[in-house]
């Protein structure tokens, strides 16, 4: 067997390896339903806050605990525990991913993404008075 | 109606040099292929004036853009949208390319800058390398024009008015003919106002436009089937890609580091991958035209790297301006509609080289005409994309074994293992693996899209865990490499050459990772495994043994020359690099803690919450070697500057050392946005950023006497409220009339409610709000804690209910100016920028070699 074939079978052992992986992440885009029935697997949740209830952050007494509403895209709602700091831009985000797992009846989250309200887009042009 | 003020020649001669462009580039296209079929002059003259003609038209929109954007006619949506009348005039460029349409017209200017180059330097590669060229110049061009085919949108016009923007159609604004009077723009993202957006983008966008040398010469060399030719002219540009799309890459993390909140200087985010992605594949091609200028047997896999720098160029292109990426990464893009067209811009490439690639006529057609069909059917019937899509990627591949095996001549020899050759290709190899892996890791994307499938995207974790092994071989190959000669290497003279840098680098290596390990850099995070710590170790001393080896090889063999040396001090700023980004990532190391002494370590490992710093004003408290203080806050412009003073503490009193100022963008478009502040040293970076504060109270309030407005609570006995100091409990309410309120007046009922202010620091005060009652009126008698500044009175009773009115106030100086903080230590990480900057001034002096002296070989 030559050198290049050698090679040629370690480019396709890695790309499979690495396909693999990317099949068996069990990390995965989930709604709340499908967390709770699996509460030690990571999740990501896509999910609108629910802004009528009431969101706690306290930070002299804990700077990395956030707790606050969320409503899931099948309009499932938990209470959401970050263990973070409340992100600065937390009251604008339109919508909110969180990853993290179930424990209790609350999710607790390790990390927040938010999506703030078309992020580039934003104003039309005279609706400042200025025109 | 006439509007008054709007330049509307500007956008006629913008839209004319946009279709001269294309227009142009399809006619260079067609005469240098012709001139190619057939060396005749008169098609050659004709080509080469049309490609000037297209760079006319480039440079005329570009122009036409600059001017409209330094004058701010706003009437045009571009300049609208990223220009304002505050903006200061040396943002203009980072203006230009804040946006799509000006960032491909960045890309279209660089490649013309290089057409003009190869037109006077390709000499018998001219007619090829320049036509194919010239339709990737129409592909881009085609990306501004903004017209409507058969319904389809193609590309987005930079010119179009604003009024003729389609989301602002109706508004009243544009009923007034003299809207231009006092419209201001809507300005450029204060995000973007920096001195790296000037020049990161244009950097990178030359890296990006050279990586099409490559492409389009080894296209060239399969259509003239000339497998070896074009290899030796395209070294220079190649080493200069390398070079300028590192610099490109590497300044993108230094902005990132700098500016930008990440907490570090690379994140894994799709868009660092799909730059990083080219440019290894584009290392590793480079090294292959080595091998092939010495002695020519990596004919297939030379070709193959040189063709992919490029595709992915194309493929980075479609992940991170189709908006495909949506929710995982921080660079989201504007999606304006034209994945489509992206798509189609990569797929016809990747079609267009694998059909060259064919040394069969017959599959080579084959191939290209079940192409047209699945484009076709994807793109104009949308009939099952993604069937299409994954039938098209099978028989790319199956064709690429097929010409692996049939159409490339192999040389029949065995490469010996001692080698310079076969070392290179195995470093080849491993730089396209690492190319492949991240690729694969960055489009869970593009296959959720595909195969319905709902996977998130991969943590940095999982991208270290695999690239930190090829970045050890690679080490590794890089100290052996200069070492071993072509065809052959003396094995005792080899061992002879290595050992003492080999020795050098295990002892170096251990003892940076033992002091690392021992001086607790390795505690911190989830992802220092014990097997992580081995990786670093040997990483660690693979880079020192890089280091020693081709230092060694530059100061002995070369006698310390600087003709020859650009590999070896490009090869040294490598190992520099990746031990520089090895310590300053492996050792960062949290100084904010956490005091609330709760533990989250129950939910999992990946759970800390241990990464914040809260600071009230005037506080001073411990963190990491230093005592800090934060001391105020100032407004300028659009950023909140927070003052935090750092002491150390000697003889109990504190020395103040320096202030950092992180600060917060009060940013209207994107949010406010946490910047952070670095402070220097030669062996550490503090680097500190604000993850909360209330950034819309703009002075302090502390010392103030005043009370707040009260606010009102209804609650049951045993009930709390909550103040920023206190809970407060309702503890009991009774009756009290004295004999002698009794006595006073009979009708007379006094109510007092007990309340019990328990602090945070565990001490419980009272307050005694009293409620006074007679036949004509009611009277509420407050009560106050000075101690707290609480103000509390109780003005109504619900006997029904049960419940009680209670206003609270609080003293104005309670709600106490705070922040909540991160702070980093990143141990020598300007290692990681000399490295950066020693290989950048390595490549460039093999290039500068090469343009100069071209040697034979």
């Amino acid at each position: 067997m030559k050198s290049v074939h050698i090679f040629l079978i370690v480019i396709l052992a890695i790309s499979i390896g690495a396909l693999t992986v990317v099949l068996g992440n069990t990390s995965t885009y989930a709604d709340f339903s499908q967390a709770t029935s699996n509460p030690d697997v990571e999740y990501h949740v896509v999910g609108k806050c629910d802004r009528d209830k009431e969101t706690n952050y306290n930070p002299e007494l804990n700077t990395d605990e956030f707790v606050f509403y969320m409503k899931d895209d099948k309009g499932i709602e938990k209470r959401v525990v970050l263990h973070k700091n409340k992100p600065q831009d937390f009251d604008r985000a339109e919508q909110i991913v969180i990853i993290g797992k179930m424990n209790g009846a609350d999710f607790h989250a390790r990390e927040i993404l938010m999506k703030c309200p078309s992020k580039y887009d934003k104003g039309s042009p005279g609706q400042d008075g200025k025109s | 109606m006439t509007y008054i003020g709007e330049h509307l020649y500007l956008q006629f001669w913008g839209n004319f040099f946009i279709v001269l462009s294309v227009a142009a580039s399809a006619l260079a296209a067609t005469a240098y292929f012709f001139s190619f079929k057939s060396p005749d002059h008169n098609w050659k003259n004709l080509a080469r004036i049309s490609f000037r003609l297209q760079v006319l038209g480039v440079l005329g929109t570009a122009g036409i853009l600059f001017w409209i954007l330094i004058h701010h006619y706003y009437e045009f949506s571009y300049c609208w949208k990223h220009a304002s009348n505050s903006m200061q005039l040396r943002y203009v460029f980072a203006c230009f390319w804040s946006d799509q349409e000006g960032s491909f017209l960045l890309w279209s200017f660089w490649h013309c800058m290089i057409g003009i180059i190869l037109q006077r330097s390709a000499k018998e590669y001219e007619s090829g390398v320049m036509s194919l060229l010239s339709v990737i110049q129409f592909f881009l061009g085609t990306m501004l024009l903004g017209v409507f085919v058969f319904g389809t949108k193609i590309g987005t016009n930079p010119f179009i008015l604003l009024r003729e923007n389609p989301d602002f159609a109706n508004i009243p604004l544009f009923k007034n003919p003299n809207y231009l009077e006092h419209l201001d723009g809507r300005g450029l993202n204060p995000l973007l106002q920096n001195y790296w957006m000037t020049i990161h983008p244009p950097t990178l966008f030359l890296g990006f436009a050279l990586t099409v040398v490559p492409f389009i010469y080894a296209l060239t060399g399969l259509w003239k089937k000339d497998f070896l030719g074009w290899q030796k002219p395209l070294l220079p540009w190649a080493f200069t890609g390398v070079m300028v799309l590192g610099t490109g890459i590497l300044m993108g993390g230094a902005w990132a580091y700098e500016a930008l909140s990440f907490g570090g200087f690379w994140a894994w985010d799709p868009v660092e991958n799909a730059s990083l992605v080219p440019w290894l594949t584009l290392v590793g091609a480079a090294h292959l035209l080595l091998v092939n200028k010495n002695k020519g047997n990596s004919i297939f896999s030379s070709t193959l790297l040189s063709i992919a720098s490029f595709i992915l160029v194309l493929y980075s292109t479609f992940l991170t301006r189709s908006g495909i990426l949506g929710n995982s990464s921080v660079h989201s893009f504007t999606d304006l509609g034209m994945q489509k067209q992206l798509l189609l811009f990569l797929l016809v490439f990747v079609a267009l080289a694998v059909y060259l690639l064919q040394s069969k006529k017959i599959f080579g057609k084959f191939y290209l005409g079940l192409s047209v069909i699945l484009f076709i059917l994807t793109f104009s019937f949308n009939f099952y994309p993604s069937i299409c899509m994954i039938i098209f990627g099978i028989a790319t591949l199956k064709m690429l074994f097929v010409t692996y095996f049939t159409g490339f001549p192999k040389d029949i020899k065995e490469e010996s293992l001692f080698s310079r050759e076969f070392w290179l290709f195995t470093g080849a190899l491993l730089f396209f693996l690492s190319a492949v892996t991240i690729s694969i890791f960055t489009s869970i994307p593009i296959f959720n899209k595909m195969f319905q499938m709902n996977k998130a995207p991969f943590s940095a974790t999982k991208f270290n865990d695999w690239e930190i092994p090829f970045a050890m071989l690679l080490a590794l190959l890089v100290s052996v490499g200069q070492f071993l000669k072509y065809k052959n290497t003396e094995k005792s003279a080899l061992i002879k050459n290595l050992w003492p840098s080999a020795l050098f680098g295990f002892i170096f290596g251990t003892a940076a990772a033992g002091a690392m390990y021992y001086s607790n850099c390795w505690t911190e995070g989830e992802n220092n495994t014990g097997i992580r710590k081995l990786e670093y170790w040997i990483l660690l001393c693979t880079s020192a043994f890089a280091l020693f080896a081709n230092g060694k090889y530059w100061l002995f063999h070369l006698k310390g020359k600087m003709k020859g040396a650009g590999a070896s001090v490009a090869h040294i700023g490598f190992a520099i690099l990746l031990a520089g980004a090895l310590i300053s990532t492996s050792g960062k190391k949290t100084l904010s803690r956490n005091t609330s002494g709760k533990n989250v370590t129950g939910l999992g490992k990946e759970f800390t919450n241990k990464k914040n710093i809260f600071l009230a004003m005037g506080d001073t408290l411990p963190m990491g070697p230093y005592f800090i203080s934060y001391t105020g806050r100032t407004k300028a412009g659009v950023n909140m500057n927070f003052r935090i003073a750092y002491f150390s503490k000697t003889d109990g009193k504190y020395i103040p050392c320096f202030e950092l100022f992180p600060r917060v963008q009060l940013n209207e478009k994107m949010g406010n946005t946490a910047e952070p502040d670095t402070r220097h040293f030669l062996s550490h970076d503090i680097y500190t950023h604000v993850s909360y504060a209330d950034p819309l109270n703009e002075s302090s309030t502390a010392g103030s006497n005043e009370y707040e407005d009260p606010e009102n609570h209804i609650i049951h006995r045993s009930d709390s409220l909550f103040s920023s100091n206190a809970i407060i409990i309702l503890d009991s309410v009774f009756l009290n009339k004295s004999k002698k309120e009794y006595e006073l007046n009979p009708e007379h009922t006094m109510v007092t409610a007990v309340l019990a202010a328990h602090t945070t620091d565990r001490k419980v005060c009272f307050a005694y709000p009293k409620f006074s009652l007679d036949s004509t009126r009611i009277t509420p008698i407050s009560d106050s804690i000075p101690k707290l500044g609480l103000r509390f009175s109780l003005w109504n009773i619900h006997p029904q209910e049960g419940t009680f009115e209670i206003l609270m106030s609080e003293k104005k100086s309670n709600k106490k100016d705070f922040l909540v903080m991160e702070a980093y230590m990143f141990p020598y990480i300007n290692i990681l920028w000399i490295g950066c900057l020693v290989m950048a001034i390595g490549s460039g002096m093999a290039v500068w070699e090469r343009i100069r002296v071209p040697r034979n070989g």
